[in-house]
């Protein structure tokens, strides 16, 4: 009976509680303000279609920041959102790495290579017809976005995909991304091309386009030709800032220092790391060149040549200029990525359009930032918001992009889009071994 | 080389104590009267509410009461359109008494077994705080046995010493991701104790206008040797080593209290209490692991705690022999300044309200009864250390009953 008495007590207590429950009131409400969700389109490159661990594979595809934002847009009138997803079967698209150990913080980068959405033997990824809001192309450039040749949608993979067999070498990514009706749009392009020269080690290869630096005059005028044909009919939209390509993990993990404090705990004696410029100059490296990613697991450094002179540590054995982003390099490729940001923010100001400053923002989290309580910072691996190619986002890093195209669009809008709450997407995965 | 040392994964754990960690439930008739009360010699509560008063007790007594208390708070991060709302857990303060004294002498003893610091959260393990915290479930018990004396007829002091058991279980999730995506997660778990004192004196003018000043010492709370477990992938399990422990104090703040009883008439009481909560010496919270590592370093966290204060006015009405009708309103300053709230303790400015009623079927027995409510203020924050932005909501609500013996 007693028992009885407590149990119905605490009940009581707890229908009253539930009933009580306290009210956070949000001021503002919930609107579109000036913009028109309804269809929405994503026109960029890699960081626009979800790409991640140096492939496109779904789980990358459904956190890419387009749909995360598409998701959230569908509160104030946002319609559906349709992107080119490999299928459950093929979910691992066009492969990817993975971190498969790590050692003592020695990284295992695996290559993840079933469940493939590879259609022949010349790998053509899976075809995907049928209409698409999320127009991001991995290794999209201003400039190759006009090719005229129209060689770049066969050669781009990523691209030829989505085209069928008629418009396959006989269409251009510029004409690709017109007549879709949209109400709204995102541009986030130009990061290709500056960084394509610069992960050749700002060596440009004549044969190789993406891996040329386009001229900043050529950048301003084919990139007003996305905004004059995406605003056409009065619709809003937001572009992005292209980020500082020296602020990745990409450039920043294997450094100067690490690899001398390497060469030291071999041999004391070892006095300098040696490098190749760009002008054909050898000479000691310095904290102002970076070195790139993936020399560290090139196995390189310090092997001897034929005369025993080891890689890498005299001045007859340098690093070779294509694994360096020399000092002056460094300077090069900052100028370019200023000019383009200030043609892009002049432009979007012209048409009245949000300004998303991801170059700013990813200053910020080179330096760490935390939000939410999640503590998010550019170091390779543990950083939380590069994936494992130390260039393209993790879903927690998209979900924080989201977030600052969110609040520049409610910003410059009026609109109340929520915010992505980021703690419900993951850094990297680490092994459980 | 190609050695990529992992850089710090983590700020450790930590937790603060607010306002919202102080349980002001120390006595059903005082919480009837929104915790006013310590001018009155009410009955043996006062053991806590003033030991200078417990002299004047008319009765030998001992008690036992507890108080179900219900946190209901909630959190909406800024530029979201979700509302999350902590699970609904009840935690039980409670307090025993126990007074003694030869009739018509001048001193009393006193006992006191009761809980004014103590917080249950559980925001839920996936809520988007977690990486701040998921729950915390925290217990300070003081024993505090007292002597009290009476100078005049109308002067008493009293003293009691005190000794704290605590108890603190602290988990949230940690930003390393499984294969599977599931986040790492971190459980604190420790024991401490701690020592203070307790010393009243009450003052009854001839008016029969009552005067207390009581003064409730730190406890400062040291916790050795708790248990620091880490659930993170295997591959980053030298980072944080298992079976690691921790050590850390919780500085309970001390608390002066002014207090005026006024009689309206032969069976009304009107009671005020001021007091002022020396949160001050909260400036910081260390946490100092047996095993450090790289990604797991000691910390010491800025808290900068100013000191708190609440104003409680509360009425005890002798409706008739047997029964006793109370209320009372009162508010609360917080010491949490902008910058450092946190979903430990998501603590505000709030206003009190209460009501109580007591029995007394025979000579001997007694049942009081009270209910307690808090609205602790909406408050739109970003916290420094951790960045965790948004706006925290409380209600509280607590009932209590008591059962007294007296002889």
């Amino acid at each position: 009976m007693k028992r009885y008495i407590l149990n119905s007590f605490v009940a009581a207590i707890i229908l009253f509680a539930a009933a009580c429950k306290p009210e956070i009131e949000t001021p503002a409400g919930s609107t579109a303000g000036q913009a028109n969700f309804s269809k929405y389109i994503a026109v960029g490159n890699s960081l626009t279609s979800g790409f991640a661990d140096g492939g496109l594979y779904l789980e990358g595809q459904k956190a890419a920041y387009p749909n995360l934002m598409a998701a959230k847009m569908a509160t104030v009138g946002g319609g559906a959102f349709t992107s080119p997803f490999f299928s459950e079967e093929h979910l691992n698209g066009s492969g990817y790495i993975s971190l498969t150990a790590l050692v003592n913080g020695t990284p295992t980068l695996t290559p993840v290579i079933d469940k493939l959405g590879i259609r022949d033997a010349a790998k053509h990824l899976d075809k995907y017809s049928g209409e698409i809001q999320n127009l991001g192309i991995p290794g999209m450039r201003v400039d190759l976005a006009f090719d005229p040749t129209f060689t770049f949608s066969a050669a781009n993979p990523y691209f030829e995909r989505l085209l069928t067999d008629a418009q396959v070498g006989k269409t251009n990514y510029f004409q690709f991304i017109q007549g879709r009706n949209h109400t709204f749009f995102s541009l986030w392009l130009g990061n290709n091309d500056v960084l394509g020269y610069a992960l050749n080690g700002a060596v440009t290869v004549p044969t190789d386009p993406t891996t040329a630096l386009t001229d900043k005059v050529t950048f301003s005028s084919l990139y007003a030709n996305f905004l004059n044909v995406l605003t056409a009919g009065g619709q809003k939209g937001i572009v992005g800032t292209i980020p500082d390509v020296t602020a990745v993990p990409y450039f920043n993990t294997v450094t100067v220092a690490a690899l001398l404090n390497a060469a030291k705990a071999i041999n004391p004696a070892a006095a300098a790391v040696y490098i190749q410029t760009g002008t054909g100059t050898i000479r000691p490296a310095t904290a102002e060149d970076l070195i790139r990613l993936p020399f560290q697991s090139e196995g390189l450094f310090g092997k001897p040549n034929t005369a025993g002179i080891p890689y890498g540590l005299h001045p007859l054995n340098p690093i070779e200029n294509k694994w360096v982003l020399d000092k002056d390099e460094v300077i090069k490729v900052k100028d370019y990525v200023n000019s383009y940001n200030s043609s892009i923010k002049s432009l979007a100001t012209s048409k009245g359009l949000a300004v998303a400053d991801t170059y700013t923002y990813f200053n910020q989290v080179k330096t760490g930032i935390n939000i939410q309580s999640v503590g998010i910072n550019a170091a390779f691996i543990t950083g939380g918001a590069f994936s494992l190619d130390g260039i393209h986002l993790t879903p927690r890093g998209n979900a924080v992009i989201a977030n600052v195209f969110i609040d520049a669009i409610n910003a410059k809008y009026g609109s109340t889009i929520p915010t992505v709450d980021i703690t419900q997407y993951r850094g990297v995965k680490f092994p459980d071994k | 080389m190609r050695k990529i040392l992992l850089s710090a994964l983590l700020s450790a754990p930590l937790w603060v104590l607010g306002q919202g960690f102080q349980v002001n439930l120390q006595g059903q008739k005082q919480i009837g009267m929104a915790g006013a009360g310590s001018a009155l010699a009410l009955d043996e509560a006062s053991v806590f509410y003033n030991p200078g008063a417990v002299t004047f007790l008319e009765k030998n007594s001992v008690s036992a009461g507890v108080n179900p208390l219900l946190f209901k708070s909630a959190f909406k991060q800024t530029g979201s359109n979700v509302t999350e709302d902590v699970k609904n857990k009840i935690a039980p303060p409670f307090e025993f008494y126990a007074v003694w004294g030869p009739k018509s002498n001048k001193w009393k003893l006193g006992l006191g077994v009761y809980t004014p610091f103590g917080g249950l959260v559980d925001w839920g393990d996936n809520w988007s705080g977690k990486y701040a915290l998921t729950s915390l479930n925290l217990k300070a018990i003081y024993f505090q046995p007292t002597l009290s004396i009476k100078i005049t007829d109308r002067i008493g002091i009293g003293a009691g010493f005190v000794y704290n058991h605590g108890d603190v279980n602290l988990q949230r999730a940690i930003p390393v991701n499984f294969p599977d995506g599931r986040s790492g997660k971190a459980t604190l778990d420790g024991t401490g104790s701690g020592y203070g004192w307790n010393a009243g004196l009450y003052i009854k003018t001839l008016s029969n206008i009552s005067f207390a000043l009581v003064h409730k010492s730190k406890v400062i709370t040291k916790l050795n040797g708790g248990s620091a477990e880490f659930e993170v992938p295997g591959s980053l399990t030298s980072s944080f080593p298992a079976g690691n422990t921790f050590n850390a104090e919780l500085p309970l703040p001390a608390t002066t209290s002014l207090g005026v009883g006024i009689p309206l008439s032969k069976s009304t009481v009107l009671a005020f209490d001021a007091s002022w909560v020396q949160w001050h010496i909260y400036q910081d919270l260390s946490f100092d692991y047996a095993t450090n590592t790289p990604a797991l370093v000691d910390t010491k966290s800025a808290r900068n705690y100013r000191d708190g204060s609440s104003f409680k006015l509360g009425i005890n009405h002798q409706a008739s022999e047997k029964l006793a009708l109370r209320a009372g309103v009162g508010y609360a300053f917080s010491p949490v300044q902008d910058g450092y709230v946190t979903p430990e303790a998501p603590d505000a400015d709030r206003y009190i309200l209460s009501a109580g009623l007591g029995y007394t079927p025979t000579r001997h027995f007694e049942v009081n009864a009270s209910f307690f409510f808090e609205d602790v203020k909406s408050r739109k924050q970003k916290n420094i250390e951790t960045g965790l932005d948004g706006t925290f909501k409380t209600l509280v609500y607590a009932p209590g009953i008591s059962l007294t013996y007296k002889w």
